[in-house]
């Protein structure tokens, strides 16, 4: 009976003032995504770069605000409570592995301390011994092996994939009921990603952590996410089940990424793919779809107004005037 | 035969082109209280001008050492142990400050890993993008700007974007910023450590597209690290495949794709989760990554490949062996009957 999502955003939007004191303009990097993430199941998010993803991520954790939109933690309204005290707590709970492994990690703390850490502030363990166990099975967990010659280490003495694995057990570290991973294993090798994936995998099934999983690497989503979200310029364009989004994809957007994907089992080189027009403009004003420009089937009404989303029957919905009215 | 002569075999088939870079016997050590991880063991490759040369293997098995390396950018407590490196002849282990200088961007740019915060945080990327174009070249601060707009529009950032400073990009566009950069100087040679991690397939697509097309254009070379063999195989002409220091396997892209000999190459290139046809269940490859300070002995992929010959691969180590002029691999199931017990 756990049908209550256990965190949920509504109609999150973030714009940014960027540019130098000359030409200052407003970034509307976030534009009304809703999301819902429920214990044990593992949402992905994939799409463009620079679409927000890791804004969306940024809010949740709440390291920045939101310009609007709502969210609820366990039904609880997190937005309109400041305080350090409940921040700290939804920080137990909620736990982010940052997208860039090189500049998440304190330069000054072995992988021992920076593992150690949250087991104290947030009280997982307190004996000593009990903490030496735990950082151990954290590096094991991680497949950084032998663990205590990692313990020892700095991050400058490890590689791009060993830095990201010590940023997952951190995550872990808590025994969080939430973790937002924003490209968890970009920068892991097909075996070892396996084993991070099948790890998550596993927390997922027996501690009902929820997950909310940013990815480019759209076949690892297949096998890990049960749902998925795609992203564009801003807008959450199409979501739903991710066997029946990835097979049948509806949003103009979804299909281009889906046909880009490099699939080894094709051949060497990945089908011709006839991408027109610009990567969009989030400074650029106007109401309409931001992917009309490059869209094959564009409408006269795509440039007026973004298209309300759709709900389409298996859990399916997406924002796209080919399916208004269907 | 100690290690494979690059010269008579793995090259290029086509014998006209002459090597840019050549590496010979390359071994890198950082010294730690632990002990010495010896990150590169005895590697040798070229890199033909023109052509894009493929770097790929497991987290952590010394390819952004090999990049530092042939950049000169270690530091200690890494150390160069010993081999030869030579950029169209000139012996790169020996090049001092000038001519270091030049050499590092006007003839061979890297673009890092860590791209995502190479960055400098307080000036604006057209900024350092301009600063780089003038340090280098006779270029005007406007003419350099001018170019610096070409350059972002080459990999796919809105001119708008120019005066952002890097905290205000996405990862993906910083990663494209210091592409951007990396191609300023028209150099002969561009190291690409991991620099489309953070991009979705299609403007990743799009990047190597372009790339494709300047490098006709220029005639650069390209030196592409990444643990992403499906990528990899659709942009190089040859690839070499590392495993715990070493090189185990090299070969053409093709080749690579349609022949892998190496028990580690062909479980990596089976280890791929595809978007299309049935699931599969992933397994990956058993066990966990090899000790660096303390590596198995004989060869050292032997504690996980399911191929070992017993009495062979615990106690030999394994050379690298020519099967054919573009195609080689240290592996004695390849290799029977050639190896002797050294
Ligand atoms: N602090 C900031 N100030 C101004 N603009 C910002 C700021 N942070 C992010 N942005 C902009 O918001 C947009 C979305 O950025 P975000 O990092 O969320 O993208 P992303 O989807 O995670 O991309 P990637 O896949 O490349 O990591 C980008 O255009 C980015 O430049
Ligand atoms: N400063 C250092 N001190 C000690 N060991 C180091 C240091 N830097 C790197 N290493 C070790 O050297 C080995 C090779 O590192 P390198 O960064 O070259 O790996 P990589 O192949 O680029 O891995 P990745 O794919 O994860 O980036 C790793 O096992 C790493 O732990
Ligand atoms: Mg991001
Ligand atoms: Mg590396």
């Amino acid at each position: 009976m756990q049908t209550e999502p256990i965190l949920e955003a509504r109609d999150l939007t973030k714009h940014f003032v960027a540019g130098g004191a000359m030409s200052r303009q407003t970034v509307k990097a976030v534009q009304n995504v809703s999301i819902k993430l429920f214990p044990g199941k593992v949402t992905a998010v994939v799409g463009e770069s620079g679409s927000g993803k890791s804004t969306v991520v940024r809010m949740l954790a709440r390291l920045i605000e939101p310009t609007s939109g709502q969210m609820f933690f366990k039904q609880h309204n997190v937005l309109e409570d400041k305080g350090r005290r409940t921040l700290l707590s939804y920080r137990g709970q909620v736990q982010i592995i940052f997208q860039d492994p090189f500049s998440s990690l304190n330069p000054v703390h072995r992988v021992g301390y920076v593992l150690q850490r949250p087991l104290r502030i947030h009280h997982i363990a307190n004996q000593k011994r009990q903490i030496q166990q735990r950082v151990h099975d954290l590096l094991q967990q991680v497949s950084l092996i032998p663990a205590a010659d990692y313990a020892v280490k700095y991050p400058h003495q490890l590689s791009g994939g060993q830095r990201q694995r010590v940023a997952i057990a951190r995550a872990l570290a808590v025994e969080p009921k939430v973790i937002l991973a924003d490209e968890p294993v970009s920068m892991l090798d097909v075996s070892i990603r396996l084993g991070i994936l099948n790890l998550m995998a596993k927390l997922r099934d027996e501690q009902r952590i929820a997950f909310l999983y940013v990815t480019h690497d759209i076949a690892s989503a297949r096998y890990f996410a049960d749902e998925l979200l795609v992203m564009y310029a801003g807008h959450a364009v199409e979501g739903g089940d991710t066997e029946s989004l990835l097979q049948d994809p509806l949003h103009p957007y979804t299909q281009l990424l889906i046909s880009a994907v490099p699939d080894p089992a094709r051949g060497l080189r990945t089908a011709e793919i006839k991408i027109k027009g610009e990567i969009p403009s989030l400074t650029a004003v106007g109401d309409g779809c931001p992917f009309a420009d490059r869209c094959p089937h564009v409408l006269p009404k795509c440039r007026e107004a973004m298209p309300p989303a759709t709900v389409l029957p298996g859990k399916r919905w997406v924002r796209c005037y080919l399916f208004d009215g269907k | 035969m100690a290690h494979i002569s690059t010269s008579d075999s793995a090259q290029s088939p086509d014998a006209a082109l002459k090597p840019l870079l050549t590496v010979r016997d390359l071994s890198v050590e950082y010294r730690t209280k632990s002990g010495r991880v010896r990150a590169v063991d005895h590697v040798s490759f070229d890199i033909n001008a023109g052509e894009v040369f493929g770097l790929a293997g497991e987290s952590g098995c010394g390819k952004s050492t090999i990049a530092h390396a042939i950049t000169r950018l270690l530091k200690p407590p890494a150390y160069t142990e010993g081999g030869d490196i030579r950029f169209q002849g000139r012996n790169v282990l020996e090049l001092k400050d000038d001519a270091l200088r030049a050499f590092r961007w006007e003839h061979v740019a890297i673009v890092f890993q860590s791209a995502m915060n190479a960055l400098n945080p307080i000036l604006t990327i057209g900024d350092q993008i301009v600063d780089v174009i003038r340090a280098h070249t006779g270029m005007s601060t406007r003419q350099a700007r001018a170019r610096a707009l070409e350059l972002l529009q080459v990999v796919g950032i809105d001119a708008k974007r120019i005066d952002s400073y890097p905290h205000q990009l996405s990862g993906g566009m910083r990663q494209r910023t210091v592409i951007a950069t990396a191609l300023a100087l028209n150099p002969e040679l561009i190291v690409m450590d991991e620099p489309t991690t953070a991009l979705d397939v299609v403007v990743q697509k799009q990047i190597i597209d372009e790339l494709q097309q300047l490098k006709k254009q220029f005639g650069f070379s390209i030196l592409f690290i990444t643990h992403d063999l499906s990528l990899l195989v659709e942009i190089s002409d040859r690839i070499g495949i590392m495993y715990a220091g070493e090189l185990v396997e090299i070969a053409t892209a093709r080749q690579l794709f349609k022949n892998p000999r190496h028990p580690y190459t062909q479980r990596l290139m089976n280890s791929f989760p595809s978007i299309h046809g049935a699931k599969q269940e992933m397994l990956g490859i058993p066990g966990s990554p090899p000790d660096l300070i303390h590596p198995p002995t004989g060869c050292r992929f032997h504690p996980r490949c399911s191929k070992v010959i017993a009495g062979v691969c615990r106690e030999i180590h394994p050379q690298l062996i020519p099967l054919d002029a573009t195609h080689a691999a240290a592996c004695h199931l390849v290799n029977e009957g050639l190896h002797d017990a050294n």
